[in-house]
């Protein structure tokens, strides 16, 4: 039995929205992630003199958390030409957000402006799950809409980088010890962080037809994985990614080599991208050698639970201007990686289909596939 | 829409025993009774469905918690605050609630999605969100887990002032008593 048929309905994106270090608005980030401006600089937000990495990718004057994500929802409802709806009628909600003292503050905020704005019915779900949280609220909405219980779903997420999650994730040698994010490289030491707020519109495609928006993207696959190895390191041979990936092409019934682009997780982790590269060598065989990969994240940090919203935007961004990300933050090959890497842009390319790969705590994995309207 | 059947359940605490048990230590996890809670409970359903470890076929791990791991936060602002003081390392792992589950998936052999989420409002006490199982039906009808195991948990103290949406409350009261439930459950 194939337990990943393509869907019936197809999901499209038919809006897309926001705010990172990189700037107001997916222009701004596709021009910084093609070009491999990497945003990072010296934290001056909070006390860093007792951290041993002292930078991140950071919005100059963030607003509070809840008013980022309204306005990343704000740019993607008008970018997908939505009216607002009567009270309760809108869209459904998933909101991906970091577990912490505020989380239910920063929910009820999100929830308030979009059903005055929208007319949401308040905020339908968070989704805590770490750096696969947004990826899977886009896999849940992909699902529900294409099992055909909701006409469009919104997904957002945000994350502001605090002095809490920082000192814990310096604690914990996850930073990169130089100050870059160098995804795949040699000498690669660990990840930076990132501020997002992103949102995205997922809709089938008749009910996009029949208010004539635009289709940004299809979401043509979808996959959420396991491990089962570790509390926080991933399985070194990559076999969750691998099950994530292979099943993302089996509901969209394409070939590896019909994927032009890999947008990776490539956090920065010595172990964590030798882990996905094993897992992008297991798929996609002797297509490997002639497969762009990228992590954006060299560009913009990486944003934990609001990270794979942003990286999709990203990709969204790649195949509507056919311009791929830079892999930045570079200083020479690792032997063991052996990835067709971005390292110059921009690189002009026109994928059908590209994939964004995300993987977090506890081992879990997402892959999303996305394709060219 | 499809139908739920429950293949095992468990909570903490074991609503028949007779003096209250302390929780077993969780190695690696320090600093709150959050993780500890969630990896009994499940560890319970998961035994009580399998009886000793792996777990056969595709099962997913899905905890929904309202109030979160409370005292993990809690130690990660204070640490960050005293500039002095010195951030535990284990916070690290911990700061998030997809760890305990890479936990119980590691052990268990779990394979399935892992995915935490926060309902907008606490069920009642020793109860599992509708929000859950709604997403638990979805998991399975989507085609990528074949079971699923839910953890519902709340901290003591973590839900507000009532600890329930519905305005119940028990003898033991949600202040002082830390109550998770777990449902291993598979479609019809």
């Amino acid at each position: 039995m194939n337990r990943h048929a393509p869907p019936a309905v197809r999901p499209v994106v038919t809006g897309v929205g926001v705010l990172s270090a990189a700037g107001d608005g997916p222009a701004a980030l596709t021009e910084a992630v093609v070009h491999g401006k990497a945003a990072f600089a010296a934290v001056t937000r909070f006390d860093v003199s007792a951290r041993r990495t002292v930078r991140a990718a950071l919005l100059p004057e963030p607003p509070p958390l809840a008013d980022a994500v309204l306005a990343a929802v704000g740019q993607a409802c008008r970018r997908a030409g939505l009216a607002p709806a009567a009270a309760g009628t809108g869209p459904p909600v998933l909101l991906a957000l970091h577990s912490d003292l505020r989380t239910r503050a920063t929910v009820a905020s999100v929830a308030a402006g979009t059903a005055a704005a929208w007319g949401a019915p308040g905020v339908t779900r968070a989704y805590t799950g770490a750096c696969v949280a947004a990826a899977t609220a886009v896999a849940d909405a992909a699902a529900l809409v294409a099992a055909g219980r909701h006409p469009r779903v919104l997904v957002a997420a945000g994350h502001l980088v605090e002095p809490g999650v920082f000192a814990a994730f310096d604690a914990g040698r996850a930073l990169a010890r130089d100050g870059e994010l160098r995804p795949f490289s040699t000498g690669r030491t660990g990840t930076l962080l990132g501020d997002a707020a992103a949102a995205v519109l997922v809709e089938a495609e008749p009910e996009a037809e029949r208010r004539g928006a635009p289709v940004l993207a299809r979401l043509a696959g979808w996959a959420r994985t396991g491990d089962a190895h570790h509390v926080c390191r991933p399985e070194p041979e990559g076999e969750g990614v691998t099950r994530a990936v292979r099943a993302a092409l089996r509901r969209a019934a394409i070939a590896p080599d019909e994927v032009g682009y890999v947008n990776a997780n490539g956090t920065g982790s010595p172990m964590s991208d030798l882990a996905e590269a094993k897992a992008l060598h297991r798929v996609f065989g002797a297509h490997t050698a002639r497969l762009p990969v990228s992590s954006s994240k060299a560009v913009h940090g990486h944003a934990l639970e609001a990270s794979a919203l942003l990286e999709l935007v990203v990709t969204i961004g790649a195949l509507t201007e056919s311009l791929l990300p830079v892999n930045a933050g570079w200083l020479g090959p690792d032997p063991q990686i052996g990835l067709d890497l971005v390292l110059d842009g921009p690189r002009a390319a026109r994928p059908r289909y590209a994939l964004t790969l995300n993987s977090a705590f506890g081992g879990a994995n997402t892959a999303l596939l996305v394709a060219a309207p | 829409m499809t139908v739920l059947r429950i293949l095992a359940e468990a909570s903490w605490p074991d609503p028949d025993a007779r003096e209250p048990e302390p929780l077993p230590p969780l190695p690696g996890f320090a600093a709150s009774s959050f993780n500890p809670l969630v990896a009994e409970t499940a560890e319970r359903c998961l035994r009580a469905r399998h009886g000793a470890a792996p777990a056969p076929g595709r099962t997913a791990l899905l905890l929904a918690s309202s109030g979160g791991d409370r005292a993990t936060a809690r130690a990660i602002d204070e640490a960050a605050a005293d500039t002095g003081r010195r951030m535990p390392p284990l916070l690290f792992f911990q700061s998030n609630p997809n760890a305990v589950l890479g936990h119980i998936a590691a052990r268990w052999g779990l394979t399935g999605p892992v995915v935490a989420i926060s309902p907008a409002q606490a069920p009642p006490p020793g109860r599992v969100p509708q929000d859950a199982l709604d997403l638990a039906e979805l998991l399975l009808t989507d085609g990528d887990a074949d079971q699923v195991l839910v953890i519902a948990a709340e901290q003591a103290d973590s839900t507000g002032s009532t600890g329930s949406t519905d305005g119940t409350d028990d003898a033991d009261g949600p202040h002082g008593t830390d109550r998770a439930v777990a449902l291993l459950v598979t479609a019809v």
